[in-house]
């Protein structure tokens, strides 16, 4: 099933042909980089238990991170003589001054006024997005490290409670900081591929989609890969352990501290590389990026397919945005316009309640679990009949139970 | 050999002094019971043992090595490990993986089959090798205790605590859990078994400690406890207390 989802979506993009293809492009790219975020809050709080609403958070802080370095960051030949700037080599790097949200006709920043006097004598260029984009990832960590240390005793609501926190104070002070970030406003950055890029000899410009598509998804697939290898190690049964009894695993010898903050770590890491990418993607960020609601959507995105299964998350998360997408449509009854463009998350709404109610597994765990575990009911009979015709006792002391 | 040494262990919950000066040595793969009224410090005694609950003063050597200022999953390597009062297992994890947890959080390999090997040798003697695949949750309350057994016999510690082995489970499988107890004993490690079951601590307990509003007021054989006035006092109160109560002078009768 794994290997037909792949072929699926590889060949997806050249196979393609019923319309709309740039926009149904963008909701394939939309929905990886929700799967990246789905799948990898289901390690944190599937696996691992620890229920964070700050994962968008981290998100943006991949986001802002590759922003502000690409916003602020430049490589000259010369130096400009009015900028904060260090040799790097032959040539310089150029820190721009914060000028805020003003007409660059009424204030310039320093590079601008450089420019202006070098009449286009010097070229200076922007700094790579792709170390902007391991810049970001790399703070997503380093702040996932920080909450990670600070929720150490935080369990259930109060870890809840402390990472809405957490994503609000930074979603404020992004908007308040109006001179650095350009608040409300958003900043501006270059696309993945600025200048187009050729692959197999064929030239794709910026706005082409197929890059930045196989761009977040092989960034799925290898958020996936990590994420599967973990589930499979001893980190992988330690979070899960974590999950079910903190107390009871410290007290069996698992090191709780290392596999909390650890299980933090990475996955602000998926979260931010996500949005330091989708940034670039979309070429603007702002703090609305960071709002409740885009995390409750992840979070639903989760729970309706199986908050404790990160494939069916990040399968579910692609299912869901191409859902949510298609149900844009409006229609029209007995002369009534149904706006779908907001009806549209009351169906989502009441999928997510329901699942709640009647699947607390969500919607495919199930399924996945019919085709991986459904040998194991079957042997358990095999075994108990064996057990009791071998020693005409039956099962183990306390007799089969059932207690949940 | 086994060794344990507990000295002047003091632990303070605001102005509750739960432990005072509480002493005492394991020498040996003892079979000791841990008892006392509601209240009297046996679960604080146990989680400062096992590293939950640092005490204020005192010390703890285990093998000689100090444990009192040891986070509990390092206390769990060194050798000293604990069930829970009400049982703990991963319910969401199947038998295998609850049995896998302690071996590999000592650094056993989990790519190879030894680890494998141990829990189902482990689910062998505790003859539930059939539900190995089986969900925690999906176990009777009495197999819960096993495998929180089982866990430990992963763990391989040289001290365990048993903290209410008896609660709540059958008077038949109490025989088979009694028996599971004396075997794990005789593979040579210290049990410590804490319940308000005296009949099964008798059965299976060659020395008790006594605990008692924190104090530590008796650390002998069952029948010296059973007879030892204090400790008489300590369960029924003294006879000015009984007799506001209505209650007849019978020390047998303490169950």
């Amino acid at each position: 099933m794994g290997a037909a989802l792949l072929a699926f979506f590889f060949a997806f993009p050249f196979v393609y042909t019923a319309g709309n293809y740039d926009y149904i492009m963008h909701i394939c790219i939309v929905g990886f980089f929700y799967a990246i975020l789905a799948s990898s809050w289901s390690m944190l709080a599937g696996y691992a238990g620890q229920f964070s609403f700050g994962h968008m958070a981290f998100m943006g802080l991949g986001a802002y991170t590759a922003a502000l370095f690409c916003h602020y960051f430049f490589i000259s030949p010369e130096p400009t003589g009015i900028c904060t700037e260090f040799a790097l080599g032959s040539n310089y790097l150029i820190i721009k001054n914060p000028i805020g949200v003003t007409s660059t006709t009424l204030t310039q920043d320093c590079l601008a006024q450089a420019m202006e006097k070098w009449d286009g004598a010097v070229t200076v260029s922007r700094m790579p997005v792709w170390l902007g984009v391991i810049l970001g990832t790399l703070v997503g960590g380093i702040f996932g490290l920080l909450i990670g240390l600070l929720v150490l005793r935080l369990r259930a609501a109060y870890l809840a409670l402390f990472t809405l926190g957490f994503s609000e104070i930074l979603r404020a002070t992004i908007s308040a900081e109006i001179q650095i970030t350009r608040g409300q406003a958003g900043i501006e950055l270059p696309s993945l591929f600025e200048n187009g890029i050729t692959i197999a000899g064929h030239f794709f410009a910026k706005t082409d989609k197929i890059p930045p598509y196989f761009v977040m998804f092989f960034l799925l697939l290898g958020c996936l890969a990590i994420l599967y290898w973990l589930s499979r190690s001893r980190f992988g049964l330690f979070v899960r352990a974590l999950r079910e009894d903190q107390d009871a695993a410290a007290a069996l010898g698992v090191n709780t501290t290392r596999y909390k903050i650890l299980v933090f770590v990475i996955t602000s890491m998926m979260a931010a590389s996500a949005g330091a990418v989708q940034a670039h993607y979309v070429t603007i960020i702002t703090p609305n990026n960071l709002m409740i609601l885009q995390m409750s959507l992840v979070v639903a995105m989760a729970v309706i397919a199986g908050v404790e299964n990160f494939v069916a998350a990040a399968i579910g998360a692609i299912l869901i945005e191409f859902t949510l997408e298609m149900l844009r449509t409006s229609f029209n009854i007995g002369g009534v316009e149904i706006d779908m463009t907001l009806w549209r998350l009351v169906f989502f709404g009441m999928v997510l309640m329901l699942t709640l109610r009647f699947a607390r597994n969500g919607l495919l765990v199930p399924v996945i679990d019919y085709f991986s575990r459904g040998h194991v009911a079957a042997e358990t009979v095999v075994r108990r009949k064996q057990s009791e015709s071998s020693d005409g006792v039956g099962t183990a002391p306390g007799g089969q139970g059932g207690s949940s | 050999m086994i060794e344990l040494e507990v000295a002047r262990l003091n632990k303070r919950f605001g102005g509750n002094h739960v432990l005072k000066d509480v002493s005492f040595e394991i020498k040996g793969a003892e079979m000791i019971g841990l008892i006392g009224p509601n209240g009297a410090g046996k679960t604080t005694l146990t989680n400062v043992l096992d590293g939950a609950v640092k005490p204020n003063s005192g010390t703890v050597y285990l093998n000689g090595k100090r444990i009192d200022q040891l986070p509990p999953f390092e206390i769990a390597k060194t050798g000293l490990g604990r069930t829970f009062q009400v049982t703990r297992s991963f319910r969401r994890m199947t038998v295998l993986e609850n049995l896998y947890v302690p071996a590999l959080a000592l650094g056993k390999s989990h790519t190879g089959n030894e680890v494998k090997e141990q829990a189902l040798e482990v689910l062998e003697f505790l003859t539930m090798e059939h539900l190995r695949n089986e969900y925690a949750r999906a176990l009777s309350g009495g197999q819960q205790k096993l495998l929180e057994l089982g866990r430990l016999l992963m763990l391989d510690p040289d001290i365990i605590i048993l903290d209410e082995p008896f609660a709540g489970v059958h008077p038949k499988l109490m025989e088979v859990i009694y028996d599971y107890i004396r075997r794990v004993n005789s593979r040579g490690k210290a049990m410590i078994i804490i319940s308000h079951q005296m009949d099964s601590i008798f059965a299976l307990c060659e020395r008790l400690l006594v605990l008692n509003y924190g104090d530590l007021i008796a650390d002998d054989t069952p029948e010296a406890v059973k007879n030892d006035p204090v400790v008489i006092e300590a369960y029924l109160g003294t006879t000015e207390d009984r007799s506001e109560t209505g209650q007849n002078d019978a020390a047998g009768t303490t169950k």
